[in-house]
């Protein structure tokens, strides 16, 4: 998505960050480093927003600890409109526009229905499966949104230049995965293993294959129709 | 605790009726209109547009007020009432008025219901609220005769396959409906061929002025023969880029029955609609548009028949709120009385600065060739070349109720 990932999204992430500082603590390792990942599209150019996760083979580690989240909906749009979160995490839908949405998916990870409302009337909706679950309002079919949620102990996006840091990894084997709405099969995903062998700093770049469909089209007024 | 718990109750009470809020919509469309039309289609007349050359000045364009209502969880009402600042029947009436059935989508499928007066799905121009093209001011020849004669009034099914929320590139659609009301459709075609403007028909309206008190009294949405017509139609869309729409339809009326306190017979009218629209992320736009059919009377066992065509080409580029769009129409009617054949040029500039405020400022040029001009009360040379240049601003109000 075109979408720069809003403030929101960034502090959810720094508070991500923290858990998994947490979490990595408690881990029994011998050393930890940290693995700077950088994605690059077809042309060679940054993928920015791209979620990545970063899986243990061996050893085997928990899933990052769940986190509570919101995607609000503003203008007509769900902001963020990409979120990562870990399995058993929480999210609050509150509906800041004046209209009413009607939130759905019916993606077999997490399939739910917010019925017609404003305001913030409902408890969040936990997401206990690993997958992506698009989300969909009923009654503005532009609005679309996307929930990644991971078993992974580490994950995040990347940034304008498209680069990523997973720090204090345990040594051990990893299988780094992309996940972009662009993506041309957007159910599947591109992924690599990685050895973190006690280098400080292990650097993984990682190209696509193929090109990313074309961003959805913005500034159109809200008054046509799609 | 119970004073919790009624409280708890309250503010679910209020939030739920809060959501089935109604939203309300209000637009002022003022033109001002330079034109060296002929007389108008809609003022008895053989000239191509809204406003010929007895009408310089200003203009009320339209005023528009709508409401949507959700009733309910998946039902919500619909309705489109519009005054184009002359002298129909009713000072203000409706353009639409329906009632939907929206259950959520399940399994990568949605489908949708609507009873009611509507519009086929048929015009990729006319996306904007109200029935309207966001690109110029006067729609196409085709969108200007089906607003003029065309309303669904029946009952209409869609099915979408929702392949893009499923990591597929494609969406389909498929459309089907059943109605009836609309038999006089193929009246003004026949009349006066193709036009170009936006005033649309109201339901309980007439399109513009009867031409003599022997013919008919331009009520279209009137059923003449207990026949109920349909049409079905397909959409394909890959991702938000590109739309393909077909529509086949068919009033199924029977040409030999009459109706006199309308003066008018059921005209058996049907036609096949075909049309692309592309869309690149830095703001160009192409339209294309294909229309063609017939209209059949049967007076006395006579059958008399027109047969219509048109197609459109229209290229605009949006950069923020500007847009310049540019849009060339060819159009033609053949019956055993003649026929008439003819093209147009629209060029048109508009501001949208936000969601109040839109101004347009357009040119159109129609030459046309038109037999039944020279059978006019005060007869004229049947080729004409009419031109008009028109200011729209339009003012919106929007809130919820």
């Amino acid at each position: 998505m075109p979408r720069t990932a809003p403030k929101v999204l960034s502090s959810k992430l720094t508070a991500t960050c923290l858990l998994q500082l947490l979490l990595c603590a408690t881990v029994p390792a011998a050393s930890a480093a940290s693995l700077a990942i950088h994605v690059q599209k077809k042309d060679g150019k940054p993928l920015v927003g791209a979620v990545l996760t970063v899986a243990a083979e061996s050893p085997r580690l928990p899933p990052a600890a769940p986190a509570r989240a919101v995607v609000d909906q503003v203008d007509l749009a769900f902001v963020p409109d990409v979120i990562v979160i870990p399995v058993g995490s929480t999210i609050s839908f509150p509906n800041s526009d004046a209209v009413s949405h009607q939130v759905y998916s019916f993606s077999s990870a997490r399939r739910f229905q917010l019925p017609l409302y404003r305001g913030k009337p409902y408890p969040p909706v936990t997401f206990d499966q690993p997958g992506v679950v698009t989300l969909g309002c009923n009654i503005h079919d532009n609005m679309l949104a996307y929930v990644v949620v991971t078993d992974a102990p580490f994950f995040g996006r990347t940034d304008a230049k498209g680069e990523w840091v997973a720090p204090n990894l345990p040594n051990g084997s990893y299988r780094v995965t992309v996940w972009h709405p662009l993506l041309n099969d957007s159910g599947l995903s591109v992924a690599r293993v990685v050895q973190i062998d006690g280098a400080e700093r292990t650097e993984l770049p990682m190209r696509l294959a193929r090109s990313l469909r074309p961003a959805p089209i913005t500034g159109r007024p809200h008054s046509w129709d799609y | 605790m119970r004073v919790a718990r009624v409280r708890a109750m309250l503010v679910l009470l209020a939030t739920t009726s809060s959501a089935h809020a109604t939203d309300w919509e209000l637009s002022l469309d003022a033109r001002a209109v330079e034109s060296d039309g002929r007389q108008s289609f809609l003022d008895r007349g053989q000239g191509k547009l809204r406003y010929d050359d007895s009408d310089d000045g200003l203009h009320l364009g339209r005023f528009r007020a709508a409401v949507n209502q959700p009733l309910g969880e998946v039902f919500a009402a619909h309705v489109e009432a519009s005054s184009w600042g002359d002298e129909d029947k009713n000072p203000i009436d409706l353009t639409e008025a329906y009632l939907e059935y929206r259950p959520y989508p399940r399994a990568g499928l949605r489908s949708r219901v609507r009873l009611g007066a509507f519009y086929p799905p048929m015009s990729l121009e006319n996306r904007a609220v109200g029935w309207e093209t966001p690109y110029t001011i006067t729609p196409s020849a085709i969108s200007s005769w089906i607003g003029e004669e065309i309303r669904t009034i029946g009952l209409e099914g869609q099915v979408d396959w929702l392949g893009t929320r499923t990591g597929h590139v494609f969406d389909l659609q498929l459309t089907g409906a059943l109605f009836g009301w609309n038999d006089p459709a193929g009246t003004m075609i026949a009349q006066h061929g193709f036009a170009f403007s936006d005033r649309q028909t109201t339901l309980f309206g007439r399109a513009g002025e009867p031409r003599s008190d022997q013919f008919a009294k331009n009520e279209l949405f009137h059923e003449i023969d207990n026949r109920v017509g349909y049409y079905v139609g397909a959409q394909g869309r890959y991702l938000d880029r590109l739309v393909l729409n077909g529509l086949h339809y068919d009033n199924r009326a029977d040409p030999m029955a009459y109706k006199a306190s309308i003066r008018d017979f059921a005209w058996e009218t049907k036609f096949d609609a075909l049309a692309l629209r592309a869309e690149t992320g830095n703001g160009w736009t192409v339209i294309a548009q294909w229309l063609s059919g017939a209209t059949y009377i049967a007076p006395g066992g006579h059958w008399l028949e027109w047969e219509f065509e048109s197609r459109s080409a229209l290229l605009a580029k949006r950069h923020g709120p500007h847009m310049l769009a540019a849009r060339y129409d060819d159009f033609d009617v053949q019956s055993d009385f003649g026929g008439e054949d003819g093209h147009a040029v629209t060029v048109c500039y508009s501001f949208e600065q936000d969601e109040r405020w839109r101004f347009a400022l357009e040119w159109i040029r129609v030459t046309s060739d038109v037999d039944a001009r020279q059978f006019l009360p005060m007869p004229e040379p049947p080729l004409a070349t009419e031109t008009k240049v028109e200011l729209s601003v339009r003012y919106t109000l929007k809130g919820t109720l």
